[in-house]
């Protein structure tokens, strides 16, 4: 079948495939295709973004914990996977010139490995230290005014009194970021990301009277905390 | 409520980054509604269980090749769990749906649409879906929450084979140029 010169026929195959009817060897026909056809590629991305949102009506269920149990057992014990840039770091730098790591911290590889969205941002994944459960995620893009909060865990609001979130700067005293008051929050801060966040490497969440902390300084206890990375 | 994508697409690019507490992350925001995905399809508990503990897999491993510009997170994981399943009904013996389930089926499914009119993200899906006739809405439906292939379709809809495979083409076209109208 030449599908390549028929555009309706290439429509058609990639919103079958995205809805699920498309079946049996015309399935794996087109799979095999998407490997070297970026444009039919796009097209199937296209039909499952038009599609995939129909699943937010599918009722949840609370998968048994036997599967994460399993992905898990699956991953192994290791708590971080080979990080393909660190990889290429030690091999350049045991067979080659300083100038060359040089280069290559400047430009690291996996640079085209993130998302491009992420690319360039301060991102902050703040968990909980008794479970090791992350609860908040904060963003910010480098040259933006704006931190952008998000609740993982709604049960973390508490009526009556509240989160406020600190940045933790290198040998300094922490600086106040704002009120997480609601599960999504943008603070405005007082400077670029860069230089509200470029030399701060953890942030921290401390339990505050309603309206935050009357001193400036947290006064209740720190319920959260993590590390602040930049992905560039 | 559907978990922001912008902290879903930071809790992806951490997992690429090997962070096992941002993937756990992204597991409890996302297990729930894909675990509800792989289930409606595969209607067994234990293969939608081996599914799912494949695709979180997956997702680990592919993490890497995530493009935020390319799809949205949620979008990227249900495609990964959706493909997952139908090639796991495609197996030798995955025993097909027999008539009793294709009989038990929900013909059309009001209470998934009006769900998806709630989603701001989701309301234009949810006009278009009910902009079209009611037997291409039914076959899509069933095509997309239930996995029913052509074949399962014109059974389930005592249909001729034919006239089902025109509903779902015709339904998807219209589906197509009402989703490019709303913009």
């Amino acid at each position: 079948m030449n599908y390549r010169d028929k555009p309706e026929l290439r429509e058609r195959l990639a919103a079958e495939y995205a809805l699920g009817t498309l079946r049996g060897r015309a399935r794996e026909r087109l799979r095999s295709w998407l490997r070297d056809d970026a444009e039919l590629a796009r097209e199937v991305a296209a039909w499952e973004a038009r599609l995939a949102p129909m699943a937010q009506a599918v009722e949840p269920v609370t998968p048994p914990a036997r599967i994460w149990a399993g992905v898990e057992r699956q991953l192994g014990g290791a708590a971080h996977k080979p990080f393909s840039f660190w990889k290429t770091l030690g091999l350049i730098a045991s067979g080659a010139a300083a100038a060359l790591l040089a280069v290559a911290v400047l430009l690291p590889p996996q640079r085209a490995r993130i998302s491009p969205s992420v690319e360039g941002s301060y991102i902050a994944v703040l968990s909980d230290p008794k479970t090791n459960h992350p609860v908040l995620v904060a963003t910010a893009e480098r040259g933006e005014t704006v931190l952008r909060v998000n609740t993982l865990d709604p049960a973390i609001h508490v009526a009556g009194r509240s989160l406020e979130l600190w940045a933790l700067p290198r040998g300094g005293q922490p600086k106040s970021l704002g009120l997480v008051s609601h599960e999504k929050v943008a603070l405005k801060l007082v400077a670029t990301a860069d230089q509200s966040l470029g030399d701060v490497p953890a942030l921290a969440v401390s339990l505050e009277p309603q309206g935050g902390s009357p001193t400036g300084q947290p006064t209740g206890p720190v319920l959260y905390t993590g590390p602040c990375v930049k992905y560039w | 409520m559907a978990p922001p994508a912008q902290a879903l697409e930071a809790l992806l690019a951490r997992s690429a980054l090997g962070d096992r507490g941002a993937f756990r992350a992204l597991y409890d925001a996302t297990a729930p509604k894909l675990f509800g995905v792989a289930l409606r399809i595969l209607r067994r508990e234990d293969w939608a269980e081996e599914v799912l503990q494949e695709c979180y897999v997956s997702v680990w491993r592919h993490a890497t090749e995530y493009r935020a510009s390319r799809a949205a997170p949620m979008t990227w994981m249900t495609s990964i769990v959706r493909n997952r399943c139908l090639d796991w009904l495609r197996r030798p013996n995955p025993q097909p749906i027999d008539d009793e389930q294709l009989e038990g089926l929900e013909s059309d499914n009001p209470g998934p649409l009006a769900e998806l009119e709630r989603g701001r993200d989701t309301a234009a899906l949810a006009r278009c879906l009910r902009g079209l006739e009611a037997r291409q809405r039914q076959a899509i439906a069933l095509a997309f929450f239930d996995g029913l292939s052509h074949a399962e379709l014109a059974k389930h809809l005592r249909e001729p084979l034919g006239t089902v495979k025109t509903w779902v083409r015709r339904g998807l076209a219209r589906l197509r140029n009402c989703l490019e109208l709303q913009g």
